[in-house]
């Protein structure tokens, strides 16, 4: 009995699931673009049956879990494996203390469904410019490891994304983890709008971190999704917030700024000027969020 | 090339040899007979194919078959019984919670892991965790009713 199938069957492949890293790099290295590798799957299985890859082989990272996966927290660097899901990344203590915008993220990527397989290593690697991940670790400085049979590199996040669903990893580099260097003082907040309230793309999202004393922000960064062919830390917005004081008429400022950092596109889920407005009212909400919750003890 | 798979499907050891190139949801529709994960829109929107991967809820149509070695899957059948049913199933008559039925086993299988997992959780963050099983015979309310009756009688 077949079933009825909306899509046509996936064209055939080979499937491989190293044991060890090292047999891992020399199965990458081995192949050029007829090669997919697979974490979660949630972006790849899609892009098989619609034939966005044909790949001759998949390579799947599930049994490098131990050397991929898991959230810790060492030397004060919260580093999280690529293979971590967005459940654990949304009921991680260490994140909910130090990340509070990620975990805010995480909790809304998809569906439950989907946070319990989609990995953020995968999320970094599809490269969408909506990737709900990336402006919460660019806005916290995070840098990702990538790895290959030749060492490893690291990068910032946003230089992950060098197109609309095109990463910059050399072929037989993986996305290893994600490093953020943690500080007690610093205050972040993720937010988005969109068409529904779950299981939806964003249309906007943007992320705030920052540290404020004496009523003046310190080194801060207001990071964008959705507004650009990549995700980007909006510069002009971050560098007049560093330092400012964080008073109403500056936060004004920085939100204005924010919105000339966005350079969007319009497409069926908003326009262009919608979302660079978009990208106005929600920095300043979460700016006023952020001074708002360091001044309650 | 086919590829070995080794796991426990609603408590049982299977072992098979499987073509790669397939959706765990064909595999286990098709296949392996568990006739309860029903394909919807196969992209893992509508959350018709949810069974539980490891204890955890998954769209089983973007998890690649041969994904499932050394894993646990469990479906609607492996949950209950007609003469022991799951608390969640028991209620779903009860409360006259299904209409047309193709979206039931999902989400079935989503509260039943809410029941377990978010015992609790208020009504937002119940439709928020439901969020991923369309359904579109229902309002939604005797599933979410369902799930309390179970959570009262146990």
């Amino acid at each position: 009995m077949k079933s009825f199938q909306y899509l046509a069957p996936i064209p055939p492949f080979e499937y491989v699931a190293p044991r060890t890293l090292s047999e891992l790099f020399e199965t990458l290295g081995g192949h050029g673009k007829e090669l997919q590798v697979i974490a979660g799957g949630t972006d790849l299985m899609i892009a098989l049956k619609e034939r966005a890859v044909v790949p001759k082989i998949v390579v799947d990272l599930r049994r490098l879990r131990k050397e991929l996966g898991g959230i810790s927290l060492e030397h004060g660097v919260l580093r999280i494996g690529a293979l971590a899901t967005f459940s654990q990344i949304e009921s991680s203590p260490f994140v909910s203390r130090y990340a509070n915008a990620l975990r805010q993220a995480a909790a809304n990527v998809g569906t439950l469904q989907i946070r319990c397989i989609a990995t953020l290593g995968g999320n970094l690697a599809t490269a969408s410019p909506a990737a709900d991940s990336a402006p919460p670790l660019i806005a916290l400085g995070a840098t990702v490891t990538l790895l290959s049979g030749s060492g490893e590199r690291s990068l910032p996040v946003q230089s992950v994304f060098s197109g609309p669903k095109k990463n910059g990893l050399r072929a037989g580099e993986i996305v290893s983890s994600v490093e953020i260097q943690v500080n007690e003082e610093v205050r972040s907040a993720w937010t988005r709008s969109a068409v529904r309230k779950e299981n939806v793309l964003s249309t906007v999202s943007v992320a705030v971190a920052s540290t404020i004393t004496e009523s003046r922000f310190g080194p801060s960064r207001v990071a964008l999704g959705a507004v650009a062919p990549t995700p980007i830390l909006a510069e002009k917005a971050s560098g007049a917030m560093t330092g400012s004081a964080a008073t109403a008429d500056q936060v004004e400022r920085i939100a204005a700024l924010a919105a000339e950092d966005a350079r969007p596109i319009s497409d069926i889920r908003a326009s262009a000027h919608y979302r660079k407005r978009l990208v106005l009212v929600l920095t300043k909400r979460l700016i006023l969020q952020i001074i708002s919750e360091s001044m309650t003890p | 090339m086919k590829v070995k798979v080794r796991f426990r499907l609603n408590g049982a050891s299977r072992t098979d040899e499987i073509e790669p190139n397939q959706a765990l949801c064909d595999y286990l529709h098709d296949v392996a007979g568990t006739t309860s994960v029903k394909k919807g829109c196969d992209t893992g929107e509508c959350g018709a194919c949810t069974v539980l991967l490891d204890d955890a809820p998954v769209t089983s149509c973007l998890v690649l078959a041969p994904q499932v070695d050394g894993r646990e899957v469990v479906t609607t059948e492996g949950l209950g019984t007609r003469s022991a049913p799951h608390p969640v199933q028991r209620e779903f008559v009860e409360k006259d919670a299904v209409q047309c039925g193709y979206c039931i086993p999902g989400m079935i299988v989503t509260l039943s892991w809410i029941f377990e997992h978010a015992p609790g959780a208020s009504d937002v963050e119940i439709k928020r965790l439901l969020s991923g099983n369309l359904c579109r015979c229902t309002g939604y309310l005797q599933q979410i009713e369902a799930l309390k009756a179970a959570r009262k009688r146990g």
